[in-house]
């Protein structure tokens, strides 16, 4: 009696609850709601700078700008709050022109004095210098409203990168400022296309158009909506009932879980970054610096299973050179010619450790030449479930050519402290990656970064130099010619490949969901006038600029 | 009166050394662990950041190499000044802001459930030892044993999805709607009781068994007592008898076990809260964990044991009012 | 003296082998710890790669398969033998450690006793399921290390209960006679005492089981645990993780929790029966249809003891 009174009571009262709240369910869509961090609960901080990275976004994508924008998808850099560029004095002085016309969301002029005062901020507070500009800047200074010089002390022409996309903050309002380490700019003056803050609740905030963007029409929607979603789970239930209109999550068999719910409007797009996922081989360990060996386990692992398993078939099979998808275009004309052991061939496999003395007995377990058993630990990160699963697939593989691989698991701050000191044998991990892919060799060849096991090393985990790269490297720092730039990159490639420092396992894909209910015009592959993915900045901007109100 | 006071400072003092004695684990777990808190701020950036950039960075943070004791010296001192540090994972927040409202929202959501859950389940189990021959004691205890069975988390990710996401009757998650305004309103607390529905009743549905049994239990051991009896031989109702008499006995060791509970429930809302995406401590706490955020870490554990130490002080003088036997 | 403990015992044993909940609840542990020894002998390799990620059941895979492309029949059988292990060892820790310091904090009293149940105390507050989340954080995953984080939060409540009722037992004539008859006080605890407390002892055995059960398994869920290993926590992980719900691929997600469930009920069964053995008063008044034994009342978990203060 006393349960059924009871749950009469209760079903009654949540109906009444739950027919006030309906009525709200029904509302029109007055901005795009994003996803793009998990939190559980929001944070104030706009403070581009910020060096824990602790910034909302888009505040590196949609409040603040910078002079150029990579875009992934082109691989060439778009011209924004600067217009143009120029080499001078053999590489060593860097000049941009500055966009006229440009103003704060507070209504004040912006020039070049901006920028100039936002690379000398850095040099005051190097926490700040997260990409450390200032080993290479010498002097940072306006020569004009519309020019910026910057002066270099050694020549470093890949340094352009980090000087391009560098958000700009405005002088009138920073150098106001005591401690911008610890600044968390509640109230941004910026001058992207959203800067105005309308709403700021631990659940939920809203920002607003910039009244003042300086690109005429734009943006063509009210404001954005940052609802908190603390997990891919909240995200994917979130996306689809309709309430995320872009998220940039990973979701599991995405085309039956989210696009069968609505095959008009639920839209992702995957494209490979054209960087790589490796299996990190500890090139000190005495039998992984057998090249033999490193090649065999490449050769036995089955990286079209690896993908389908691990990632979901969202991805493919690294490509030998280590760089895929829009990095094709650096791939060498000449590379029929090298060796491609990242194909599956477990016989090949088996050949070379035969070849390199790891004797196989009657149980199919092979062993060193003093007697050990041949096994290696592969660590991952606990909770990267997608590493965790490919680790899987590998150590079956590897007990096919009779290699033991054990999967163990660390948290972060063990296991980047692990990959740091050199304190592992096999591993699987990101590799430096920039707009060309001499960023990926320099970090997986160059002996600048080699560091003796048991020191940190912040790139080339599987300490491996190679002295007739080191060479190329500094050649190709000096140089601002792009088919000198190119020729270095293929002789660079063919030096990896020839090597096989470290193994590419598949190549890297970025996720983004969209809703086009509301909103059109969202980049995709018909389309790719940007990654859709959010967790790009400041490529986002391009998105932020162009998406529309249905 | 003196006496009670005497208990209730005895009961205090305990407090303060068990709450020593969390500080001191809080403290020591974390720095005897492997892991660098500079190498994840490090990580973060993929490898961008610069050794330089690094050393700049430690400092603010105040990542001092310190010897242990010292630091612990200093932890204790600024706990005391009610300085928690700065948040790594929200810097430069520091943690005492970002702790406020999620430990709200967990004693709210928290609190709620466990006074319905212990309310109806003592209700239950002296209805069920009080009429021992009916239906609901046979029914009741099987089925609620059944359910509590079930890992709690798996119970509400089923009742999320069927609930929530099938049937749309209630929220996917957060502590209150979109549009509403948090502050003292109508419409904002109608939308975060409707959203603090589902997720508390599956921690009802869980735990209301085990009030109920040990309500039930502790009931026929009172009812078999010699004063119960003689008041059946004075001619009571023998609704004032299970009221006023058994029950009002009984309860006493349940509200010991309430005092226990507050622990359990505060602490056992993470799965809930994670679950629910509801914006409360336990979340935050498996969020400061991943990303090795100390500060947070520390705060947090600090601020749930804190929570329970106090609660179960209430406790303490909750029994002291209903049980005179405390007061000689 | 040791025929007085030897029908202390038969008598208990007697009314547990008689009690209808305690033997259903001891088939089925039984049958899951069969199945955990025995079963991944006979079930296809729990780690292989065998067929399409996320298929429904079907004759090759009685269970269908997880995101990983495995046999989840397979994997709730191995699942079933770590989680068992873990849960029974942690149980009997818990007990141990539990007798020990809830057993000689009562039966001495005094300082050693005020000492120890600051101790005691002291634990039974501090927010346990923070604490593991903490530990199992930063501790290397795997079964010892779970094993050790739910022992050190767990064993303050079964050394609470056990220190309460050494308290009555060291009060009691018996006791007494032995300490005047000049006999050595371990051996009073171990010979004399013990016997006594085997209810008690064996009903936090089981709960510490429980207990140990579902929080593994929930440190588990939060990835908390070593995800590389095959148990009902990790399966119930990865179903999580590949969406299990959202993709309507209810296999891989109900019969690692129904396992789970129909464990701990079974476990809480037999502790229902060793309640109605010790306290007969317990069992329900009302006359049961003979034809569903299962459906009997259930009752009593041990009430909880008021405190010595």
């Amino acid at each position: 009696m006393i349960l059924k009174k009871l749950s009469y009571t209760i079903l009654i009262s949540l109906f009444i609850v739950v027919g006030c709240e309906n009525s709200n369910e029904i509302k029109k869509r007055d901005g795009l709601i994003v996803y793009q961090e998990a939190q559980i609960s929001w944070i104030r901080n706009f403070n581009p700078l910020s060096p824990a990275g602790s910034a909302r976004w888009p505040t590196l994508s949609g409040i603040y700008e910078p002079l150029f924008i990579y875009n992934s998808i082109t691989g060439e850099y778009v011209p924004w709050l600067a217009l143009d560029y120029t080499w001078e004095k053999g590489n060593k002085v860097l000049k941009m022109l500055i966009r006229k016309g440009v103003k704060w969301s507070d209504g004040e002029p912006f020039s070049a004095e901006d920028v100039a005062f936002t690379f000398n901020i850095k040099r005051k507070h190097r926490a700040l210098d997260t990409r450390d500009s200032w080993g290479y800047l010498k002097e940072v200074v306006a020569m004009s409203d519309t020019i910026v010089k910057f002066e270099f002390k050694r020549i470093y022409v890949p340094g352009f990168d980090a000087l391009a996309t560098q958000s700009i903050v405005a002088k009138h309002i920073w150098d106001k400022i005591d401690d911008p380490v610890k600044f968390s700019n509640p109230s941004p003056v910026g001058t992207g296309p959203f800067t105005e803050i309308i709403r700021f609740d631990s659940q939920l905030w809203e920002l607003g158009k910039n009244p003042n963007y300086w690109q005429k029409g734009k943006p063509q929607i009210n404001k954005l909506i940052f609802p908190t979603y603390p997990s891919n789970e909240q995200v994917t239930l979130a996306l689809l009932s309709g309430n995320l209109d872009w998220a940039g999550a990973f979701i599991p068999a995405v085309d039956r879980v989210f696009v069968s719910k609505d095959t008009v409007h639920h839209k992702y797009w995957f494209p490979l970054t054209g960087h790589t996922t490796f299996l990190h081989t500890n090139t000190k360990h005495p039998i992984l610096s057998d090249v033999r060996v490193r090649k065999a386990i490449s050769y036995a692992i089955d990286r079209e299973l690896v993908v389908k398993v691990g990632m979901y078939d969202y991805t493919e099979p690294a490509h030998v050179s280590g760089v895929s998808g829009p990095m094709s275009k650096w791939h060498s004309p000449y590379l029929d010619q090298a060796e491609n052991w990242t194909t599956y061939d477990p016989g090949k496999a088996n050949m070379l450790l035969d070849g390199a003395g790891f004797i196989k007995d009657e149980t199919g377990l092979r062993y060193t030449t003093d007697g050990h058993i041949l096994e290696f630990d592969i660590i991952i990160v606990s909770g990267w479930s997608d590493w965790i699963r490919s680790a899987q697939i590998v150590s079956q593989n590897l007990k096919n050519v009779g290699i033991t691989a054990k999967v163990k698991t660390y948290d972060f701050g063990a296991w980047i402290s692990r990959m740091q000191k050199g304190d592992f044998e096999l591993a699987i991990g990101w590799a430096e990656k920039g707009t060309t892919p001499y960023a990926l060799y320099r970090g997986m060849m160059s002996s600048e970064y080699l560091q003796p096991k048991g020191e940190i090393a912040d790139v080339n985990w599987h300490r491996f130099g190679l002295a007739s790269a080191d060479s190329l490297f500094r050649e190709y720092e000096q140089t601002s010619d792009k088919n000198e730039i190119t020729e270095i990159i293929y002789e660079l490639q063919h030096l990896f490949i020839e090597h096989a420092p470290s193994l590419p396992l598949f190549s890297e894909a970025s996720w983004a969901e969209c809703n086009t209910k509301y909103f059109s015009n969202f980049p995709s592959a018909e389309n790719p006038y940007a990654t859709l993915s959010p967790n790009y900045p400041p490529e986002n901007l391009l998105v932020l600029v162009n998406v529309q109100n249905r | 009166m003196n006496h009670s006071l005497n208990y209730l400072l005895r009961r205090l003092g305990f407090y303060f050394i068990a709450a020593w004695a969390a500080l001191t684990l809080n403290f020591f777990i974390p720095r005897l662990m492997p892991g660098d808190p500079a190498a994840i701020i490090f990580a973060r950036f993929r490898g961008k950041l610069k050794p330089e950039a690094m050393n700049a960075l430690r400092e603010t943070f105040g990542l001092t190499d310190e010897p242990l004791l010292g630091q612990y010296w200093s932890y204790l001192k600024s706990i005391l000044q009610g300085d928690l540090g700065i948040s790594i994972a929200y810097f430069p927040e520091p943690v005492t802001s970002i702790i406020s409202s999620a430990l709200l929202w967990t004693i709210f959501l928290a609190g709620f459930s466990l006074i319905i859950s212990f309310s109806l389940g003592t209700l239950l189990g002296t209805i069920i030892a009080w009429n021992r021959s009916g239906k609901l004691d046979s029914f009741l205890p099987p089925a609620l044993a059944f359910i509590g069975a079930f890992p709690y988390f798996w119970l509400a990710m089923v009742a999320l999805y069927i609930f929530g996401f099938e049937l749309s009757w209630f929220p996917l998650g957060h502590a209150y709607g979109n549009d509403v305004t948090p502050g003292f309103n109508i419409p904002f607390i109608l939308s975060a009781l409707y959203h603090a529905a589902l997720p508390a009743l599956t921690m009802i549905l869980v735990s209301l068994g085990g009030w109920m049994l040990s309500m039930r239990n502790i009931m026929i051991t009172t009812l078999g007592t010699d004063y119960i009896a003689f008041a059946h031989a004075k001619g009571l109702s023998s609704r004032l008898i299970m009221l006023r008499y058994a029950a009002r006995n009984a309860i006493l060791p349940n509200f010991t076990g309430f005092g226990m509970a507050l622990g359990f429930v505060l602490s056992g809302a993470l799965l809930t809260e994670i679950i629910f995406s509801y914006p409360g401590q336990g979340y935050l706490l498996l969020q400061a964990v991943r990303a090795q955020d100390f500060p947070l870490m520390q705060g947090l554990f600090m601020t749930i044991t804190f929570a329970v130490l106090a609660a179960n002080w209430i406790v303490d003088i909750l029994i002291l009012f209903f049980d005179p036997r405390t007061r000689k | 003296m040791s025929y007085i403990h030897n029908s202390i015992l038969s008598r208990w044993i007697t009314g547990i082998i008689q009690n209808r909940k305690a033997v259903t609840g001891v088939v089925i542990i039984l049958l899951f710890i069969f199945i955990g020894i025995f079963g991944p002998f006979i079930t296809q390799d729990p780690t292989a790669f065998l067929s399409t990620p996320l298929s429904p059941p079907s004759w090759e895979h009685w269970l269908g398969t997880n995101g990983q492309g495995q046999d989840v029949l397979a994997q709730t059988i191995s699942g079933a033998r770590q989680t068992l292990l873990v849960g029974f060892t942690t149980g009997i820790m818990v007990v141990l450690i539990g007798a020990l310091i809830g057993g000689i904090s009562g039966y001495y009293g005094g300082r050693i006793d005020d000492l120890l149940s600051l101790l005691i105390n002291v634990f039974l507050v501090m927010p346990g399921l923070p604490l593991m989340v903490i530990l199992a954080s930063w501790l290397p995953p795997g079964p010892g290390t779970l094993t050790g984080v739910l022992v050190l939060t767990g064993w303050a409540w079964n050394a609470r209960v056990i220190r309460s009722q050494m308290m009555t037992f060291r009060s009691r004539d018996f006791v007494s006679a032995a300490i005047v008859s000049g006999e050595r006080n371990i051996r009073i605890i171990v010979i004399e005492i013990m016997p006594r407390m085997l209810s008690l002892l064996a009903s936090s055995f089981i709960g510490a089981s429980i207990y140990a059960i579902g929080a593994q398994v929930g440190l588990e869920f939060l990835g908390l645990g070593d995800v590389s290993t095959i148990t009902w926590g990790t399966n119930l992980y990865w179903a999580s993780n590949d969406m299990a719900l959202l993709t309507g691929s209810w296999w891989t997600f109900v019969p690692t929790g129904l396992s789970i469930a129909i464990v701990s009920f079974a476990l809480t069964l037999i502790n229902f029966g060793i309640d109605e053995v010790t306290n007969p008063r317990l069992i329900s008044e009302r006359v049961w249809r003979e034809n569903i034994p299962t459906n009997k009342a259930i009752n009593g978990i041990t009430p909880v003891v008021k405190d010595h203060e």
